[in-house]
Formats: structure tokens, C-alpha cells, sequence
């Protein structure tokens, strides 16, 4: 833009040399470069003007006029009444502007206000001396443009970037607070809440083994079910602290090899159980993009519960795979056990939800309200299919990874 | 054949909780393992003890604790702080030291480690596994382990 504009100045230079000069015969050519030159202006929004350095004598385009509000038919303003439409805070650096002029053959560039009739505008400016030996010239010459409109733009996105900035610094700090926050609530909970229960197990085992025989066959058992229960919410606290580290912990978005993290899975499955028949089916070569250790979470939950709820068959088909769902890649986790009434599919995925009494299947309904949050965390979906004694589906998406 | 004695010097348990207290003791006795025990009930009293300071002032001091069972969550002076102060003395930092605690927060674990502990050991809810727990600890650092020589 600039660049155009010292070419057009350069022109107008011309304008003025030419009006000046005597070639009359050339007077109607020049006289229609003039005008050319007067729409040229006025469509780039532009003023231009010349000073002779030595006599001082100053010129102003009708642009320029336009630019700052003056009466053309009045001619250029002379330097006091120019300073005087400039504002306060930038006539130190016009005059600068000047001292550079009269020093070298330098371009200067200025942007700076004026008021144009008392209203503010904004101007940009370029301005050089052109010396010219052969015609025996010697002159300032500028240009200048109205950049108001543009201004107020920048400045506007500029508030508005900075608006957002803030709101962003301030549910950060939020959000920092909060986590932080969590973080002392989930330490106390680790060390302060098991701690009672420790002391119940403890001293029912005592009273279990010290004084058994003080105790009936009644009284033992429900010393056995204190200590059962108090297991329980051992297990309840444990999970609850699983899943609250899941919201908590740093993600990394690494290659993970979801068939190896099942087999896996599996691995350890049967050599918890290893009496079960479970035909165990892993499609191979399935990856995607997250967090390993998490990734392997989801995988061990879903698993975790294939096997368990298949436990009440004879034999049992646990499958992990994938296929493709409106050109989107969905893993699944299948098998063919006790399966759920699928009424109720929407509840799975709750903290403490769950289709089975602890004494079919024991368990604390944390499971499935991690792999959600897991996925979700990974901006994917998590969905069920079941029936009862037909089996259950988990579906679960990973945007990390695209469809292939 | 060399016959493997076990270390004799005192335990020093750290525990502010009466009741975790109890049931170490009673984990001990459950594993047979004879060696004394001193329990001290917060950080403070624990770093007495080993410095020979204040009301112990009067302590042995040759007489160094086969291994130092240290809760983490200490009124006072905490848990991590306590071992911070082992390892940077002369006399204590090669005293092995297990951490016996409820949680095992991420946190807890890297601190630990960070500061020199031999183990970590997480306290079950399960008092059974609580016994077998504290057996093993027995086991390792009373039997099995060489101590570092005396200087
Ligand atoms: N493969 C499955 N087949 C049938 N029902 C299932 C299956 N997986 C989950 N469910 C149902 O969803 C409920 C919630 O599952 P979730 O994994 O959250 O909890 P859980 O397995 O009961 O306990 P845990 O917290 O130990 O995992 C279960 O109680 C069960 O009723
Ligand atoms: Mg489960």
C-alpha cells in the first residue's frame, strides 16, 4: 500500500512540476493526466503535497483538502495554522518528521491525528525530498491517507482480543482453583477416609480371632459382615479415587496399540481365573491416538466386565474389534452373557449405577463411569447394546484416530 | 553353613493414630517378629528419638533402629519432612526407612522416592492382608537384608 502510494505521490509531483512548467502545447494532455489523477486520488482515498524547499511556497491536493476539512479554493494552510490541526501529542513527532526531510533523501512515515473541523481522525503519512538536478528541483513530497475507519478496527479487535484474553485468565485461574481444590479433597480422601475403616477391619478381625469362640455362629457372621462391608467401601473409595485421577491427570495423545493393550487385558483375566472357558477374540492391528495408561483403563473395564458377566456360563466368547459407523471407526467390547434389559442402557454409564445385585455379580458401578469419562476426555462416545441373557455391546469412539 | 540372624535393633514406628498403632503392634506379634518397638506419635517425637534430643536425651546412641516405619500424614511435622531430615543427617541417612501410609497418591509415591525411601508401602483397608503386609516388611528388612556396616 505504501508503495503505491510514494508512486502516486511521485505522479502528483509530476502534476505539480507539469502545472508549473511551461509546455502549453502539451496543455491538453496534461490537463487530462490531472484529472485522471484527481479521480485516482479520490478513489484511494489519498491527499497529496508539495513544498519547494527553498522558497517554501506549498501546494495541497484537492485530496488533501478533502483529508482534512480545509477549503480548497483557500490553498495550502500555512505551517502555523497546519501545526494547529495536528494533535497536541503527536506535533513532536511532525516536526521531527520535517528535521528528517531537510536532512536526507530519506522516505519518512508518520501515522498521527489531527481534527478535521474538531472531529478526531487518524492519518498515515509518507513523505520524501526529491532533488532534482537536472530540472533544478528541490522539493518535500507527500502523501497522505485517512485511516480512521481502519483504526477504530484494529483498535476494536484489538479490545475484543484482549476481552477474551481476560476471560480466558480468569476461568483459568478459576479452573486452577477448582483443580487445585480437588486435589486436597482426593488426598484427604485417600489418607483420611480409609483410615476409620482400617481400625473396623482390624478389630472385627481381633474380636474374630481372640474371643471366636465367646461369639455364636451368629455373632460371627456378623462380625464377618462388618468386615465385608468395611472391604466394601474400602473397594468403593479406591474406585471413586480411580475415577476422580482420571478427570485429574495430564493427557498425552501418543500412537497406542489397542489390540496389544486387550490381549493383554485378557492375560491377566485368565490368569486370575484360569478355570474360566472364555474364547477370547482380539482383531489385531487396532490403533489410535491418546493416552496409553487411560486407553488401557478403558480396555480393562470393558473386558473386566465381558468376563465377569459372562462368569455364570459354562463357556463364554469375549470379543474386541472395531468396524466403521457412518465413516466413523467405533471399537467394541462383546461378549455373550447375562446382558442387561436394554430399558435401562442409558443408566451404565453413572458413578453407582448398575443392572445387577452385588450377590449375582459383585462389583461398584465406578467401572463404566470411567471408560465414559475417558473417552469423553478424548472427545469420543460411548454407547450400549444389550439383552437380557443375549449379551452386551460396548461402543466406544476415538476422533484421535481417523476412519480408515 | 552360616546361619542368618535376624537384625535386632529396634523398630521405630511413627503412627499419631492410637488405633493404627494397635493393630501394628498386634501385626507384629502376629508375624513373630521380636525385635522392640518404639512408637513414636508424630514427626517431632520421632526426630528426638533419633537425635537423642529432648526427653531422650539420655538414649544409647550406638543403638541404631533396624528399619523405620513412617506414616505419611503426621500432625505437625509431616510424614515427607520427617525423612527429608533422616537423609540430610550424617548420624540417620543411611537408616532404612519404609513408608507405611494409607494413600498411594502419585504425589505421595515420587515424594517418597525422591527423598530416599527404602519402601512404600500402602496400608489395606484388608486386616489380613495387613498382617501379611507387615510380614513381609519383617521378613525383608529384619532378615533378609544386609544392613549397611556400622561406622
Ligand atoms: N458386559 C456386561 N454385561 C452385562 N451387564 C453389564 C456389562 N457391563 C456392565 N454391565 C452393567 O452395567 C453396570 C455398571 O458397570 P460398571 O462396570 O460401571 O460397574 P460394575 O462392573 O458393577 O463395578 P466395577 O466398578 O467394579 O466395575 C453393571 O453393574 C452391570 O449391571
Ligand atoms: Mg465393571
Amino acid at each position: 500500500m505504501l508503495r503505491s502510494l510514494a508512486l502516486l505521490a511521485t505522479a502528483v509531483a509530476v502534476r505539480f512540476v507539469v502545472r508549473s512548467g511551461r509546455r502549453r502545447r502539451r496543455h491538453a494532455r496534461v490537463e487530462h493526466l490531472l484529472t485522471t489523477l484527481e479521480h485516482a486520488e479520490e478513489l484511494a482515498g489519498v491527499g497529496f503535497w508539495e513544498m519547494d524547499v527553498r522558497s517554501g511556497a506549498l501546494k495541497w491536493s484537492e485530496g488533501l483538502h478533502a483529508i482534512y476539512g480545509t477549503d480548497p479554493a483557500s490553498g495550502a494552510p500555512d505551517r502555523v495554522a497546519f501545526f494547529e490541526m495536528v494533535h497536541p501529542d503527536d506535533r513532536r513527532a511532525m516536526r521531527d518528521v520535517f528535521r528528517r526531510l531537510s536532512a536526507s533523501e530519506t522516505v519518512v512515515d508518520i501515522t498521527f491525528r489531527i481534527f478535521r473541523r474538531g472531529e478526531l481522525r487518524w492519518l498515515q503519512a509518507r513523505a520524501e525530498r526529491k532533488v532534482d538536478r537536472r530540472l533544478g528541483t528541490d522539493h518535500f513530497l507527500g502523501v497522505t491517507r485517512d485511516i480512521t475507519e481502519e483504526h477504530r478496527k484494529t483498535e476494536e479487535i484489538e479490545s475484543h482480543a484482549h476481552e477474551l484474553e481476560e476471560e480466558v485468565r480468569r476461568r483459568t485461574a478459576q479452573l486452577d482453583a477448582t483443580n487445585r481444590e480437588l486435589e486436597a479433597f482426593s488426598y484427604s480422601v485417600s489418607h483420611d477416609l480409609r483410615t476409620p475403616l482400617r481400625s473396623i477391619d482390624g478389630f472385627s478381625q481381633a474380636l474374630l480371632e481372640d474371643y471366636g469362640d465367646k461369639f455364636d455362629a451368629d455373632g460371627r457372621d456378623y462380625l464377618q459382615r462388618v468386615r465385608a462391608a468395611t472391604q466394601r467401601m474400602g473397594r468403593l473409595i479406591d474406585d471413586l479415587l480411580a475415577l476422580s485421577r482420571v478427570s485429574r491427570s495430564e493427557m498425552q495423545a501418543r500412537p497406542v496399540d489397542l489390540s496389544a493393550l486387550a490381549q493383554q487385558a485378557l492375560q491377566e483375566l485368565r490368569e486370575q481365573q484360569p478355570e474360566r472357558q472364555v474364547e477370547c477374540v482380539v482383531a489385531p492391528g487396532l490403533t489410535a491416538t491418546g493416552d496409553p495408561t487411560l486407553l488401557g483403563m478403558v480396555l480393562h473395564n470393558l473386558l473386566g466386565n465381558a468376563w465377569k458377566y459372562t462368569s455364570r456360563h459354562s463357556t463364554a466368547r469375549v470379543e474386541f474389534g472395531a468396524r466403521e459407523e457412518n465413516g466413523q471407526r467405533e471399537f467394541f467390547v462383546r461378549d455373550d452373557g447375562a446382558g442387561f434389559d436394554p430399558a435401562h442402557a442409558g443408566k451404565l454409564f453413572a458413578v453407582f449405577q448398575r443392572l445387577h445385585r452385588v450377590d449375582e455379580f459383585e462389583g461398584t458401578g465406578v467401572g463404566l463411569a470411567t471408560v465414559a469419562r475417558i473417552v469423553h476426555r478424548h472427545g469420543g462416545d460411548v454407547r450400549a447394546e444389550g439383552a437380557v441373557e443375549r449379551g452386551a455391546t460396548f461402543y466406544f469412539t476415538l476422533p484421535g484416530e481417523r476412519a480408515r | 553353613m552360616q546361619v542368618v540372624q535376624p537384625t535386632r535393633g529396634p523398630i521405630l514406628l511413627v503412627e499419631d493414630n492410637p488405633d493404627d498403632v494397635a493393630l501394628t503392634l498386634r501385626a507384629f506379634r502376629k508375624n513373630n517378629i521380636a525385635n522392640p518397638i518404639i512408637v513414636a506419635r508424630d514427626g517431632a517425637e520421632a526426630l528426638e528419638w533419633l537425635f537423642c534430643e529432648g526427653p531422650f536425651a539420655d538414649r544409647d546412641a550406638s543403638e541404631a533402629p533396624s528399619v523405620i516405619l513412617l506414616d505419611l500424614k503426621l500432625p505437625r511435622l509431616s510424614g515427607l519432612e520427617v525423612l527429608e531430615r533422616i537423609r540430610a543427617d550424617e548420624r540417620t541417612k543411611l537408616h532404612r526407612v519404609v513408608i507405611l501410609t494409607s494413600s498411594k497418591e502419585e504425589d505421595d509415591l515420587t515424594a517418597s522416592y525422591r527423598l530416599q525411601a527404602n519402601s512404600y508401602i500402602r496400608k489395606p483397608v484388608d486386616f489380613d492382608e495387613f498382617i501379611h503386609a507387615v510380614g513381609q516388611i519383617g521378613l525383608y528388612w529384619l532378615i533378609l537384608n544386609q544392613p549397611p556396616p556400622r561406622v
